[in-house]
């Protein structure tokens, strides 16, 4: 499923990821490809993610907006520190 | 004709004056690419969040969220001003401060009360200049505008509208197309327009429910819209000054040539006259 990340100020990342796991406002959410269109708040803490290659990147978001539509998902955070 | 040394006083100014104007315009050149990429880079993320909003618009929401209102007449509008602290730069200005003027008349003739607010010191000081009330104004936001200061400007306009103070509010700031071309707009940031080909929230998995999900998207979406008017416009800025620095500079070198040409025609002048004096003194002698 195609990932993108962005803040106010950047893109943060962009490509293929298997599969992640996001802080959602209520709590940790899992995303998988195929999932059902979602829309959620995000709260504090890391997002990691799976990247087509196997690798783990981690990304501690402060906060935004999840969206998950035909297999794309768009995260719009407010801030992003690459960890 | 002037004396040589006059004309050559002026050519020395002149040319000191091209120094400056130069210099400037390659400050511009440097802080406009800065500019720009953080324009575009903030583009992904306005576009994006602006295509998720309109996806939001389900019926009934505007009765449950104060921010979604859509007031049946427009009593009292709020118009934000964008411009830039420094001058310099050609039109840049002078245009967007004709578009609020515009604004605020085309208002006003509708019948609406209107307020306005203001960042950036050339608009501050034209209409203070001019005695039109201003509700508020900053200008302390720099060549580097973050979102913290978007927030600033925003924050009142939204609680307002929130509580029924407000009834619509505009932005007047610079659309960066190219360097050369920085139209002044007018975008409604308030009430928000539902988009004709919305698709229903309904489609979605959506936690906080709807209502309060809108209520936290909404002011980032408003927050999102000022900070996007305030880096186009500091882009747009330094794109106007960079083009009417190099035109002053431009100018200042025809002047310069013409100058010159003049300062090299008086002291052939001279020179001739005094030839002709010594020729005419020494003719005298025999």
């Amino acid at each position: 499923m195609q990932l993108r990340v962005v803040t106010p100020a950047q893109i943060v990342f962009e490509g293929t990821a298997r599969s992640l796991v996001a802080p959602a406002w209520d709590g940790w959410v899992g995303v998988l490809p195929g999932h059902a269109p979602f829309l959620t708040l995000m709260g504090e803490g890391p997002m990691t993610v799976e990247t087509e290659s196997g690798d783990r990147q981690s990304f501690e978001i402060g906060g935004g907006v999840m969206k998950v539509e035909s297999n794309t998902v768009t995260v719009l955070a407010d801030h992003v520190a690459t960890g | 004709m002037a004396g040589a040394s006059e004309v050559k006083r002026r050519i020395k100014s002149v040319r000191n004056t091209r120094k400056i104007t130069r210099t400037m315009e390659l400050v511009a050149t440097s802080k406009l690419k800065r500019a720009m990429d953080r324009m575009l880079a903030a583009r992904p993320y306005s576009d994006a969040l602006n295509e998720l909003l309109r996806g939001l618009h389900a019926p009934g929401l505007a009765r449950d969220h104060p921010l979604l209102r859509r007031p049946a007449e427009t009593k009292r509008a709020a118009v934000l001003l964008l411009t830039a602290n420094r001058g310099f730069c050609g039109a840049f200005n002078a245009n967007l401060i004709k578009e609020a003027r515009l604004r605020l008349e085309e208002l006003e003739a509708a019948g609406v009360e209107t307020e306005l607010h203001i960042s950036g010191k050339k608009g501050l000081g034209f209409f203070r200049f001019r005695g039109t009330p201003v509700a508020s104004s900053t200008t302390g936001i720099g060549d580097n505008p973050t979102p913290a200061d978007a927030d600033g400007l925003v924050d009142p306009l939204r609680a307002g509208f929130e509580a029924g103070d407000l009834d619509a509010v505009y932005l007047v700031s610079s659309e960066f197309r190219s360097a050369m071309s920085t139209p002044a707009v007018t975008t409604r940031i308030l009430p928000v327009e539902p988009s004709p080909g919305a698709r229903s929230v309904d489609a979605f998995i959506v936690s906080p429910p709807p209502p309060e999900l809108v209520g936290r998207i909404l002011p980032r979406y408003l927050r999102n819209a000022v900070y996007r008017g305030l880096v186009e416009n500091a882009a747009g800025e330094q794109g106007a000054r960079r083009a009417a620095m190099k035109s002053a500079t431009d100018n200042a070198g025809d002047i310069l040539e013409n100058l010159t040409r003049s300062y090299n025609r008086a002291r052939q002048a001279q020179i001739t006259q005094e030839i002709a004096e010594i020729v005419g003194g020494a003719a005298a002698l025999e």
